[in-house]
């Protein structure tokens, strides 16, 4: 594999900065507004954040289906819940936590056991990564082409594309993670560590070169 | 990987690639989770190219997770009406609820 061309940020990949946005004009207002029964400051709270909602669920769930299902209930839940959100931290915090939250649910009574992830979620061996690590790859260095990588991750299976989710795109903590799928933080790592070495095997076969990856980035 | 009858750490100077690999879980969840910048690594993955090659690729795609994070998809217009529905079968009000955060 060629050391040349990695175009890689350089900042921590958990900082958890990344997770929080900052706040929106008017969303303060439409909140209390909603609070107050004001419909159309609750339909300016899902336009506000639908986008991000939908985006959350089709990642974790892989389905788009299933996404918009999830979203629907995320903001039928938020319209339950609204009262009780009192600003001790940012709305778009509360809210993309109470959409992980209604994922989880929906995926143990979907009968996915995320108790045990090693036990219950672990792929068939044939989705399992490859242990070829020590192989020389002349692929994957450089840009990773953000189109390809999302195929990828939506077609990892369902406990690594949590864990990747959850960690190195939404920025949670292994011990977040443990917390929310009630696995150790042992177990978080080691999903992560096989939902990568699995993307990477991924991206491989989509037969990416160096050059045609920075190609595609550059004209995004 | 993240065994819990793993040592701690490894013997830096005498780890093999095998061990290398039952460990890197554990180099990536620990400190800033940059396996390739870690000085006790340093040695190691120039001696071992293959190794270096396969940190700089799960670095790379820990890295561009990130860009996933925008959110770029927007849902059908269905949602929208679906909530709307929903909310008005329910009283279309909007009742405070107490429970804390």
């Amino acid at each position: 594999m060629s050391t040349q061309g990695l175009q890689m940020t350089q900042t921590k990949p958990n900082s958890g900065l990344f997770k929080r946005n900052p706040p929106i004009a008017g969303e303060a207002e439409a909140i209390e507004a909603a609070k107050n029964g004001d419909p159309e400051a609750f339909s300016k709270l899902y336009s506000l954040h639908k986008r991000r909602v939908y985006t959350l669920c089709l990642r974790m769930l892989g389905n788009v289906s299933e996404a918009e299902d999830m979203t629907q209930e995320a903001f039928l839940h938020l319209f339950r819940k609204l009262g009780s959100f009192r600003g001790e931290s940012a709305f778009s915090t509360w809210l993309h936590r109470l959409t992980v939250n209604l994922v989880l649910m929906h995926l143990r009574k979907k009968g996915l056991n995320l108790v045990s992830l090693e036990e219950t979620i672990n792929p068939s061996e044939d989705d399992a990564p490859k242990r070829d690590f020590g192989s020389s790859d002349p692929i994957l260095t450089g840009s990773v082409d953000r189109v390809a990588l999302e195929r990828a991750v939506a077609s990892l299976p369902p406990g690594y594309r949590m864990v990747f989710v959850l960690h190195d795109v939404e920025g949670y903590e292994h011990n977040e993670i443990a917390t929310m799928l009630e696995c150790s933080t042992g177990n978080s790592k080691s999903q992560l560590h096989k939902a990568r070495l699995k993307l990477r095997e991924l991206l491989r076969q989509t037969g990416q070169t160096p050059q045609q990856a920075g190609l595609k980035e550059a004209a995004v | 990987m993240t065994d819990q009858n793993l040592p701690e750490l490894p013997d830096f100077d005498t780890m093999t690639p095998a061990d290398f690999e039952r460990y890197l879980p554990d180099f990536f969840g620990s400190g800033n989770g940059r396996v390739s910048t870690d000085p006790r690594l340093q040695k190691f993955l120039k001696e071992n190219p293959d190794c270096a090659a396969l940190v700089r690729d799960l670095e790379a795609i820990a890295d561009h997770a990130r860009s996933l994070f925008e959110p770029t998809h927007d849902p059908s217009d269905l949602v929208w009406s679906n909530i709307q529905s929903r909310m008005d079968a329910e009283g279309g009000m909007i009742k405070p609820d107490t429970e804390t955060e």
